[in-house]
């Protein structure tokens, strides 16, 4: 998936190049250098370095005799080399939930039976074996010109509304993902046409405004900060937050009618090599200690339900209430790679899309 | 240690065991129960899924198409989250969609649309596999497909778990109930039981009374059976009693006569008449140390501890030697004493002194009731020893009380009454019979030793 690769890139790009540029794998080596094999512990996730270096370091104070390898590779490509190499890496985290879910549920993960894992609340695990160690609602970003012109949009409904009425004056200035090239604009797509039958009509709204159609956050963001367009549907509110922190033209706005929430899970393969270690390091990402540095030193959005304050799960919950739906951890997950369910779904999306305006 | 053999653990055992039994059984039978009805429960779920399935199976770009409902996913997974497969098969039973390759279920009985349920394994795991067979339903093409779905087992263990604690419960809650019972019901029937060790133990040693006290019909048995035994214990106590009764008047009244013979006698002086004094008291005597040997020998004989060590013994010689020893006297009396003894000679196991003082009892018995001709007499086939006179011979009504310890036939003052009760006394410890008859020729009597089998 050359498209997820280039967003990271993208993103990295955006967000730390030095780091992004040096590597898409970190390493910590154990401390007395000459570390044996069996003290290492392999890392593949889809998380950007900037994001993940936080976790790693700490974990690493904590451990310093287990040489710990990152590896960052979009999600797709996680999936595919694990199911060629399955007893490579100790511990994969991704934010390609149905993927994830997949794997787990053809038996590949390894149950983690801890006090951590005990602790851990239902609704954010599934079994033993899929762990959601964060909370990322799927966000809207508009600039200020949009704002001042036509007021701030807060819900599906003001945009659906914005757009009816506006769509000459917004065309090729919104952008959103395109579920073809992009496997999380898909998931959101078909998460959002279950939910509600309106959706459609924002689709065909937004071929009315020849909505611009990206494959990643990190891309749309771009085109926001640049001015290209003026309002961004279905970005990835994590990677959002910071370019709108760092660019006072953008603001970010979570729908009060409904938000979705990703969330990143995390599992240990059957056959992974350090399977203790891996362990040690899972029960920190959902620990305690793990969750206050996800908390506080990522906008990824802490899970620990001990945790409150800015940054985690309870205190969004608490501004946001009832509009936020995380996407359901269960085998619902399973119908979104089906093979047909998904040429289906592209193939109404693509009619909804040019029903109005005309194909891309 | 061992605990020694009792009833109460008897009973408690034979009852118990059964009932523990009959419990394993039906925790066996709540354990079959709980997992058919947690399959049949669960079974529901994976007919419902392929049912919202098959909806939604359409015929589009010319082939089979299926827009899969999450939620019909969704519902094959209960709280205990199981593994979720689903596969779409055409009529060809080429793969069309599905997360896993399922297998075909096994042709059940129920063809057609009907659902078929399969357990199996798959990549390792343990499935439960629903498979509903279906037809488009189109205007123009009526093609048929297989919808399977699976998942794994942990909802229906749990449910079954869950059932099977329920029923456990109850069934442990019986079986204690019943052991309580069980124990309770062999401790009252075994009550009487004590009532009656405890009448026994009670009781004064001296006393022979019958043991009066209300039991249940098997314990009444033994009640009886211990009451005949008392009863029989009185009798022969009684008869110890007037035994001794006698045996003490028998040996009084010829004392006495010497006493009051050595008085008259010590009142006179002439030595004449102290002669004949001392005479009559040498005869007294002589009497009274024979009823003495005659006592002891009864006593002996009726002592049941008294088992003598026989010796193999020829009838034919023991009677002809009886005879010799006693044809001096009887013929000095004019008696006519013989013997008959057959050809071969029967041999049995007893005691020749006691056989020949039996023999010798009769003949006296004889001699002394008046029999002029004596025959003693051996047979074979049965082997019987007896002896025959031609006397005055004893009613059959009277003929048992003879055997009676003095007990006498006539007013003979020689007589002790103790002959015929020494030799029932020896034949029963030689384990024969006695009998009394009329002779031969209906004159007389006949009394013999019937012994049971020849030799040992």
């Amino acid at each position: 998936m050359k498209a997820l690769a280039m967003a990271g890139l993208l993103l990295a790009l955006l967000c730390l190049p030095a780091a992004a540029f040096a590597s898409g794998t970190l390493h910590y080596p154990a401390r007395d250098g000459e570390a044996s094999p069996a003290d290492a512990l392999i890392v593949h996730g889809a998380l950007d370095p900037p994001y993940v270096r936080p976790l790693l370091e700490a974990f690493h104070a904590r451990h310093p005799d287990i040489a710990l390898t990152y590896r960052n590779l979009d999600t797709l490509t996680l999936y595919r080399r694990f199911l060629s190499r399955p007893g490579e890496a100790d511990l994969l985290m991704s934010s390609a939930m149905p993927w994830q879910y997949r794997l787990a549920n053809d038996g590949h993960a390894r149950p983690l039976d801890s006090a951590a894992a005990e602790a851990w609340p239902g609704w954010a695990r599934w079994r033993r074996e899929l762990f959601a160690f964060t909370f990322e609602p799927v966000v809207m970003v508009m600039r200020r010109e949009l704002i001042e012109r036509f007021g701030r949009p807060d819900s599906h409904a003001d945009l659906l509304a914005l757009l009816e009425r506006h769509g000459d004056a917004l065309r090729g200035r919104v952008v959103t993902y395109d579920p073809e090239r992009s496997g999380a604009g898909y998931s959101y797509a078909i998460e959002e046409a279950r939910r509600s039958p309106r959706y459609w009509d924002l689709v065909a709204a937004f071929g009315e405004a020849e909505a611009a159609l990206a494959a990643t956050t990190g891309e749309m963001l771009e085109g926001l900060a640049e001015g290209e367009y003026w309002l961004g549907y279905n970005l990835l509110g994590s990677y959002a937050q910071g370019a709108v922190a760092s660019n006072p033209a953008l603001s970010m706005v979570i729908p009060d009618d409904y938000a979705l929430v990703t969330r990143r899970l995390a599992m240990i393969p059957r056959e992974a090599p350090h399977p203790s270690h891996a362990r040690r390091f899972l029960d920190f990402l959902i620990g305690e200690a793990g969750q206050r540095l996800i908390a506080t030193r990522t906008p990824l959005g802490a899970v620990h339900p001990d945790l409150d304050g800015p940054g985690t799960a309870a205190a969004m919950r608490a501004a946001h209430g009832e509009a936020l739906r995380p996407i359901a951890l269960g085998p619902g997950l399973l119908a979104t790679l089906d093979d047909l369910k998904r040429q289906a779904l592209l193939a109404r999306w693509r009619r909804e899309y040019s029903r109005g305006g005309e194909a891309p | 240690m061992i605990r020694r053999d009792s009833l109460y653990r008897r009973l408690l055992t034979w009852l118990l065991l059964p009932l523990l039994a009959l419990g394993g059984l039906m925790v066996l039978q709540a354990w079959l129960d709980a997992r058919r009805t947690a399959d049949r429960a669960h079974d529901r779920l994976l007919e419902a899924a392929t049912l919202a399935i098959a909806e939604q199976v359409q015929w589009q770009d010319d082939r089979l198409w299926l827009d899969l409902p999450p939620a019909a996913l969704e519902m094959l997974a209960t709280d205990a989250e199981e593994r979720v497969f689903y596969a779409l098969f055409d009529a060809r039973g080429r793969f069309v969609t599905g997360n896993a390759a399922l297998p075909p279920a096994p042709e059940g009985p129920a063809a057609g649309d009907a659902l078929r349920y399969a357990d199996l394994e798959h990549r390792g795991l343990d499935l439960r596999l629903g498979v509903r067979g279906a037809r488009l339903e189109d205007w123009r093409r009526g093609e048929r497909f297989e919808v399977r779905v699976a998942h794994t087992r942990e909802g229906r263990e749990r449910l079954a778990a869950e059932l099977l604690r329920a029923n456990l419960a109850y069934i442990l809650g019986m079986a204690a109930l019943a052991a309580a019972l069980l124990v309770l019901a062999i401790r009252a029937a075994l009550a009487p039981l004590t009532r009656l060790r405890r009448a026994i133990r009670a009781r004064d040693p001296r006393t022979l009374a019958p043991l009066e006290l209300p039991l249940p019909r098997e314990l009444a048995e033994l009640r009886e059976a211990l009451n005949e035994l008392l009863a029989r214990m009185r009798r022969v106590r009684a008869n110890q009693e007037r035994f001794i009764g006698d045996a003490s008047h028998q040996l009084r009244t010829p004392l006495a006569g010497l006493t009051a013979r050595a008085e008259l006698a010590l009142r006179q002086e002439d030595p004449d008449r102290w002669r004949e004094a001392l005479e009559t008291i040498h005869a007294g005597g002589t009497r009274i140390s024979r009823l003495a040997v005659q006592l002891l020998s009864l006593t002996r004989l009726n002592n049941p501890e008294y088992h003598p060590e026989f010796a193999r013994l020829d009838l034919n010689a023991l009677a002809r030697e009886t005879v010799r020893l006693h044809w001096a006297g009887c013929h000095r009396d004019g008696v006519d004493l013989g013997v008959e003894t057959p050809a071969t000679s029967p041999a049995i196991q007893g005691l020749d002194w006691q056989l020949e003082e039996a023999l010798g009892n009769l003949i006296d018995n004889a001699r002394r009731y008046g029999a002029r001709r004596i025959t003693v007499r051996v047979r074979t086939e049965p082997t019987i020893l007896e002896v025959e006179d031609d006397g005055p011979g004893i009613p059959a009504e009277r003929r048992l009380l003879m055997l009676r310890p003095f007990h006498r036939g006539s007013d003979d003052p020689d007589g002790s009454g103790l002959g015929l009760a020494i030799v029932d006394g020896i034949a029963r410890t030689h384990g024969a019979r006695l009998f009394l008859e009329d002779a031969a020729d209906g004159r007389g009597l006949r009394i013999g030793l019937h012994f049971p089998g020849v030799g040992r």
